[in-house]
């Protein structure tokens, strides 16, 4: 057999197993992996390299290299999956770099991070000031993420105290001019309530590039002519201020009545609008 | 325009809300909104029999602005 006729062979064949392996082992990032994973990775590698390449080795030998290093990280891996003492073993463990505001300098000679090492990362997560964070850890991936100090992390709903509605993820019905069935159906709606609502909107399927259909109901297009302006939604504003200005209306008719009956049923009825407009109004908003 | 008319105006608006919210009711999908709605509803419900009540009331105060 001719050498490039052997080559050939070599490199499809291991080409195939190579790209099991991969999907077997699994579809972690190159930054996420662990020490193991990427001496595995560089390995399998330079096995393949080997014996594609040089002639003189036998090819059987590469199959059964590559399977002690296939088998053997993926036993490990699923051990790991059970046992914390052998997953701290094989994927190594967290080093805290910042606690309670302090730099723990000891940590960082363990891991052989300098000072400026350690400001490079701190500022790849945006943090340029160190007195700013609370708590800095290399992740074994060799990642440093960090907690801000509360007073420096973003403002989220839950700090101002708001009651914000849950809102299921949307689902896309339109996509290139057609309309796609299956999300359709997990709306529980139907082509018919879609034709509809897009006369509304006074725009035919074919210009529409893609539509989204939210939990509530409303829909969204995004038009391959960006010439024209689609309405956004306007059911919700709309009924939120027709709340808002009866309530008005009824406060009003309760200052303009002289009757005291009259005047306390406004009144109690304004108040209770109020309540409602509170109730409703984060269902309301997006 | 008359008190009667006002009240009136103002009983039809909320008439509207109260549709609105159903219709928003049964278009969600959330659990938790169309429970909202739902109860929203009730309570505009109760402010509609009040103001109905109210709109006769003046109607026939105010026979003369009748239509």
């Amino acid at each position: 057999m001719p050498g490039w006729v052997e080559i050939l062979i070599r490199s499809l064949s291991l080409l195939i197993a190579l790209f099991f392996i991969t999907k077997m082992l699994g579809k972690k990032q190159m930054s996420q992996l662990d020490i193991f994973q990427y001496i595995t990775g560089i390995v399998i590698g330079s096995i393949v390299a080997t014996h594609v390449t040089d002639l003189t080795t036998q090819f059987e030998y590469a199959l059964i290299a590559l399977s002690v290093w296939f088998f053997i990280p993926f036993g490990l891996e699923y051990i790991a999956l059970k046992s914390k003492r052998v997953r701290d073993l094989t994927q190594g463990k967290g080093t805290v770099f910042i606690q309670n505001g302090r730099i723990l300098e000891e940590n960082l000679k363990k891991e052989r991070y300098t000072t400026d090492d350690l400001l490079e990362e701190l500022r790849n997560n945006n943090m340029y000031k160190a007195a700013d964070v609370e708590f800095a850890v290399l992740e074994p991936t060799g990642k440093v993420n960090v907690l801000p100090k509360k007073e420096n992390q973003p403002v989220t709903v839950k700090d101002i105290g708001l009651k914000p509605a849950p809102e299921k993820e949307p689902q896309t019905v339109v996509m290139d001019g057609h309309a796609l069935l299956e999300p359709l159906s997990n709306a529980s709606l139907n082509t018919n309530w879609l034709e509809t609502e897009l006369d509304k909107m006074d725009v035919s399927i074919e210009n529409v590039f893609l539509g989204q259909v939210d939990s509530d109901g409303q829909l969204t297009v995004d038009l391959y002519d960006d010439k024209i302006t689609v309405p956004s939604p306007s059911e919700k504003p709309l009924l939120l201020a027709a709340m808002k200005k009866s309530q008005a209306d009824l406060e009003l008719f309760a200052l303009a009545s002289e009757n005291q009956e009259t005047k306390n049923m406004y009144e109690k009825n304004s108040q209770k609008m109020q309540e409602a407009i509170d109730k409703v109004s984060p269902y309301l908003q997006y | 325009m008359t008190v009667g008319s006002q009240v009136k105006g103002c009983f039809s608006s909320i008439k509207s809300v109260e549709a609105t919210l159903l219709s928003l009711e049964n278009k969600t999908q959330n659990p938790e909104a169309r429970e909202c709605f739902h109860e929203v509803q009730s309570i505009i419900s109760d402010i509609k029999t009040d103001l109905e009540k109210q709109v006769i009331y003046l109607s026939q105060q105010e026979p003369q602005y009748k239509n």
